[in-house]
Formats: C-alpha cells, sequence, structure tokens
C-alpha cells in the first residue's frame, strides 16, 4: 500500500522553515543550512517510494536532515584537524578562574523560577550565548545536550581524539555559558 | 583538595562519562566546602534539563520568527522542479 505524501513544493512550504531553524541551530551559518535544507528536500524527492508512514513527515524529513548535517560534520570536521588542539590549548589562559583555580567571575544564584526557562525570550538569550562559544565547541555543545548524543559518537562525528579532549571541550562550554547566561538573563 | 577549576572539570565531566570513585569523592568533599561550586553543579544540571527540553519541544532554542530567506527559498524551489521534471 502507498501513502499519500505532500509534493516536495509543500515540504517546502509547510517544514521549510521548521527544517531551516533545525539546521541553523546546528552549523550556524544561514548559507549552509539553505543548503542542507535543499540537500534533504532532493533525497527525499529521490526516496519518497519508500516513504512508508510509521512517521509523520515532517519526522520523516528531519531524520533525513539529521543525516546529512552528520555527514557534513564528519567530513568538515576531517578536513581542518588543527582547530582542536588550538580550543583545548587556550585551556590555561582561562578569564574564569585565577591562577589558583579559584573563581575569578561572581556566580549569581539564579533565583528567577523554572517556568520563566520556558519563554521563547529565554531561549534566545541561550541561543546567543551558545552563538558566543567557539564554532566547534558550539556544535558539540549542541549535539550533546540538545540532541542528547553520546559521547563517543560525538567524538567520532566531530574527529575529537580523545575523550578528554572533548570533556575538557564541554567544560569550558558549560562554564562560558553558565557565565553568559548570569550577565544576560538571571543578573540583568 | 581539588581547586574550583578542577571541580568544575570533574562536574562537568560527570554529565558526559564516569568518574572514578577517587574523582567522585574529590569532587563530593570539594563541592561540600565550596559554595560557588555547589551552585555551579546544581546550574549545570538546570542548564542541561532546560536544553533537552528545548530539544525535544521543537529541536531548536530559535524563535519562530527565524525563516528561510526569501532568495534562499526560491532557489530551493527552482532546484526542486528541476529534480521532479528529472524524476517524472
Amino acid at each position: 500500500m502507498t501513502y499519500e505524501l505532500s509534493t516536495p513544493d509543500q515540504w517546502l512550504e509547510l517544514y521549510g522553515d521548521a527544517l531551516y531553524r533545525y539546521a541553523i541551530t546546528r552549523v550556524r551559518d544561514p548559507d549552509l543550512a539553505a543548503d542542507l535544507l535543499q540537500d534533504t528536500l532532493l533525497a527525499a524527492l529521490k526516496a519518497k517510494d519508500n516513504f512508508m508512514g510509521q512517521a509523520s513527515e515532517q519526522t520523516w524529513l528531519t531524520g533525513i536532515l539529521k543525516h546529512k548535517m552528520i555527514d557534513f560534520f564528519r567530513k568538515s570536521s576531517r578536513e581542518k584537524t588543527d582547530t582542536m588542539g588550538d580550543e583545548v590549548a587556550d585551556y590555561k589562559n582561562d578569564s574564569f578562574f585565577d591562577e589558583k583555580g579559584s573563581w575569578r567571575v561572581d556566580l549569581s544564584v539564579w533565583s528567577k523560577p523554572d517556568k520563566a526557562l520556558e519563554q521563547e525570550e529565554f531561549l534566545a538569550v541561550l541561543q546567543r550565548c551558545v552563538d558566543k562559544l567557539p564554532q566547534k565547541m558550539s556544535q558539540v555543545f549542541i549535539l550533546r545536550e540538545l540532541d542528547g548524543m553520546e559521547s563517543e559518537e560525538i567524538c567520532d562525528v566531530m574527529a575529537i581524539s580523545s575523550l578528554n579532549n572533548f570533556w575538557v571541550m564541554l567544560s569550558r562550554a558549560r562554564v562560558q555559558l553558565r557565565h553568559c547566561l548570569d550577565m544576560n538573563w538571571f543578573n540583568q | 583538595m581539588l581547586t574550583c577549576k578542577e571541580a568544575s572539570f570533574l562536574a562537568s565531566k560527570e554529565m558526559d562519562g564516569t568518574l572514578s570513585w577517587r574523582e567522585k569523592m574529590a569532587l563530593r568533599l570539594h563541592v561540600g566546602m565550596c559554595d560557588m561550586c555547589r551552585r555551579y553543579l546544581r546550574d549545570l544540571k538546570r542548564l542541561r534539563v532546560m536544553m533537552r527540553r528545548a530539544g525535544i519541544v521543537g529541536q531548536t532554542l530559535l524563535p519562530t520568527t527565524a525563516t528561510l530567506s526569501e532568495k534562499a527559498r526560491e532557489r530551493i524551489k527552482q532546484a526542486l522542479n528541476n529534480a521532479a521534471q528529472f524524476h517524472k
């Protein structure tokens, strides 16, 4: 039995923006996100006869996009292998801790109720803070925290040479993010 | 005795892997005595909850006002039409 799918034009109409947001949250670059969206819809067009209707159309398309994105990360992270080293190396020059390893910044109490954290307004601040991280660091953070991908899989996809480097990278990301949220949301 | 920097690293590592028994004890000991790190640890967990929630709800941090540009939309429409002709 065959399942009724919308036409590719309708895919773009119905899910284009949602898929675009999915892509740009993870790759950050608008042109690149649009390219990934185009690749996804073209791949979907080719594969539409295999669509069995177990998932919604949008879930099916998002799944294809996710594959395209992981492929992209795999390729691009293997092209520039030296960036990882740089990001770990400057861990020593840390603006968040003094030379004795104590906090240099103040950690304010997050007093706003968690309910407030569901607002789009808060998500926008979070997005801006994630965007301030170095590119690879933010991509790793998103894969880990937004997508819940396992540590080993992220190391493989992003060509991170050791779990220790991965932990160092994420630890830095979290210190920076927490501070950014302090400054821009909790402690305004 | 751990420094705050070391403690912050272990607190983060615990979220992505497993700590050795020794690391775990060292972290608990430090956090037991350090208000800042206790707060840090708690907020990391909250940050995780917020991110996962956003991941499940919309799979994005962006507001729905973030949309594909008209130019990109036209380009993709064109590419789809060309490919659709080809597949007929």
